[in-house]
Formats: structure tokens, C-alpha cells, sequence
């Protein structure tokens, strides 16, 4: 029981290891190992997959109307000029 | 959108996959070889789907990105069952099933730990990165395995034939998508061909494993080595 406990902690260790040697220069492709289709673009660089729209910066939802700046309102005068 | 190359490799691979299926039923082997035989109809239907997709809402849809990456995932798992159950096989006759299943399953959980760890920092996309991780550590995971089990088969002096024209078969495989995959990362200048390749590399193991279930009798046995002479 315990011997194949340290074997499997062995491989793991082995196989990360080999792959943070293949890996070492680290371009971020993906290695891809099933099937004979044309693989998409890398994920983490050139994602053929369009990211998530941030909902901060560029929301695929119209951005309400900022109360501060550009209201429907007309903007009431300045209280300082 | 890929070429005509492209789909040209795709479908031959596609037929090599179902070419396994139909070679092992013919040859009355495909419960012996059940995972193996599964992995392989597993990546026929995936590469149906992918194709479906990918004519639905092109390459570089969202769809198919997603769509690609997960079932690559679960396909590396089953080619990671496919893999254990080759380890059974072999140490079958010492009666060390329940060590090797144990083995697997503590592997696989080391395996999806690691793969957490790793990208827990991160901030968007967690699951995909998660699918992605997993699949690269446990193809590395694979890849060892197979050479332990290729160590194994020499130790035991196995002599299956078609078994081990099944390891040896995978062991060149993973060894192959290796090597493609260090290429790309040190030269990523290279990067065009080795994905280019990629699909090549793809069809080697439903060929050989597709001969190993056409061409060798599931009886046949390897000689033995030569002897080795131990003076008195």
C-alpha cells in the first residue's frame, strides 16, 4: 500500500517535471492529444475564442447613462461660475 | 478554416478510428480490450461533433474553441483509463490489479490537485484553465506511465504480442506529441508546422493499434530474447 503510494507520488512528481523541462521556454502553446482535428488557436494568447466581455470595461450590454456626466437630464448649471 | 489538407487528415483519422472499433469486433477481442476500444469510439464521435461545430459556427467561433479543449480533456482521460487498463493487463498474473487501480486513482486525484493548484491565481476563465491544465498534466502523466509500463513488459519478459504492440504503440505516440509540443516551445518561430503536424501526429495511434487488432492473431507471441548465459 504504501509503495504504491510513493510510486504514484513519484510518476506525478516525474511527469511535472518533464513537462516543466519540455515546457521550459514557456511560448504558452497547448499540447493537444486526441483526435485529428484542426486545433483552435492557443487559448492563452491567441484565443481563437473571443474572451468574456468585462463587465467594467466593455460590456456587451449598453452602459447606463452616467448619472454624473451624460444624464438624459440636461445638466444643471455649475453652482461655481 | 482549415484546408483541404486538413479535413483530408481528419477524415482518414477518423476512418482509422473506427477502423479500430470494427477490427477488434471482427477479431473478437473488443471486451477484452473494452477501455482502449471505447477511447477510440470516444474520439470518432468527438471528431463528428467537432466537425459538426466547426461547419455550424467556424473555427475560430467560441463554440468550437470550448468545444475542442473540454472534449480533449475527457478524451485524455480516456486515453489515461485506456492506459491503466494496459497496466491490468500486464500485472494481471502477479495479482496486483487492486494496486495498479489504486495507483490510478490516486494518480488521477495527485493529477486534478496539482492542476488546481496551479491555476487557482488566476482570474478569469477558471474552469476552462482548470480542463486545459488537467489535460496537459495528465498527458505528461501518460506519457511516464507509459514508459513504467514499457519498463514493466521488459522486466516481466511479456510476450503478447498485441499487447505489446499496444504499448509500444502508445509510448510513440505520447512520445511524438512531446516532442511537437518542446519544438513549439523552443521554437516558436516553428510553431505554424509543429500545429500543422499535429493532425499527422493524430492519426499514428489509430494505425497502429488498428494493424495490432487487423494483423496480429490475439494469440501470437513474441519469441524470447536471447537467453542469458549464467556460468556454473
Amino acid at each position: 500500500m504504501k509503495l504504491t503510494v510513493v510510486a504514484a507520488m513519484v510518476i506525478l512528481v516525474g511527469a511535472m517535471g518533464l513537462k516543466t523541462a519540455v515546457a521550459s521556454s514557456g511560448s504558452g502553446s497547448v499540447v493537444m492529444a486526441n483526435g485529428g482535428a484542426p486545433a483552435p488557436p492557443s487559448p492563452w494568447k491567441n484565443g481563437g475564442a473571443p474572451a468574456p466581455p468585462s463587465p467594467w470595461k466593455n460590456g456587451g450590454a449598453p452602459a447606463p447613462p452616467s448619472p454624473w456626466k451624460n444624464g438624459g437630464a440636461p445638466a444643471p448649471p455649475s453652482p461655481w461660475k | 478554416m482549415p484546408g483541404s489538407i486538413e479535413f483530408f487528415v481528419w477524415c482518414t483519422c477518423f476512418i482509422l478510428e473506427v477502423a479500430v472499433v470494427v477490427c477488434a469486433i471482427r477479431a473478437g477481442i473488443f471486451r477484452r480490450f473494452l477501455p482502449l476500444n471505447l477511447y477510440m469510439a470516444a474520439s470518432a464521435v468527438g471528431d463528428l461533433l467537432r466537425f459538426r461545430i466547426l461547419f455550424h459556427y467556424g473555427y475560430t467561433s467560441r463554440e468550437y474553441f470550448y468545444f475542442y479543449y473540454y472534449s480533449d480533456a475527457l478524451l485524455t482521460v480516456a486515453l489515461y483509463l485506456a492506459l491503466i487498463s494496459l497496466f491490468v493487463q500486464v500485472f494481471k498474473e502477479l495479482s496486483a490489479e487492486k494496486f495498479v487501480i489504486l495507483g490510478a486513482c490516486l494518480l488521477l486525484t495527485g493529477t486534478s490537485l496539482f492542476s488546481y493548484l496551479v491555476i487557482q491565481q488566476s482570474t478569469g476563465r477558471l474552469l476552462t484553465r482548470f480542463v486545459v491544465e488537467l489535460s496537459q498534466n495528465l498527458y505528461f502523466v501518460g506519457l511516464v506511465l507509459t514508459y513504467v509500463l514499457w519498463g514493466a513488459i521488459l522486466k516481466l519478459r511479456e510476450t503478447r504480442a498485441q499487447l505489446v504492440q499496444l504499448v509500444l504503440s502508445l509510448g510513440i505516440y505520447f512520445s511524438l506529441f512531446a516532442a511537437n509540443y518542446a519544438i513549439r516551445n523552443l521554437y516558436p518561430a516553428a510553431s505554424g508546422i509543429s500545429i500543422s503536424l499535429l493532425q499527422f501526429l493524430g492519426c499514428f495511434l489509430p494505425l497502429a493499434w488498428a494493424y495490432a487488432f487487423w494483423r496480429i492473431p490475439e494469440d501470437a507471441r513474441l519469441a524470447p530474447a536471447t537467453l542469458a548465459v549464467i556460468p556454473r
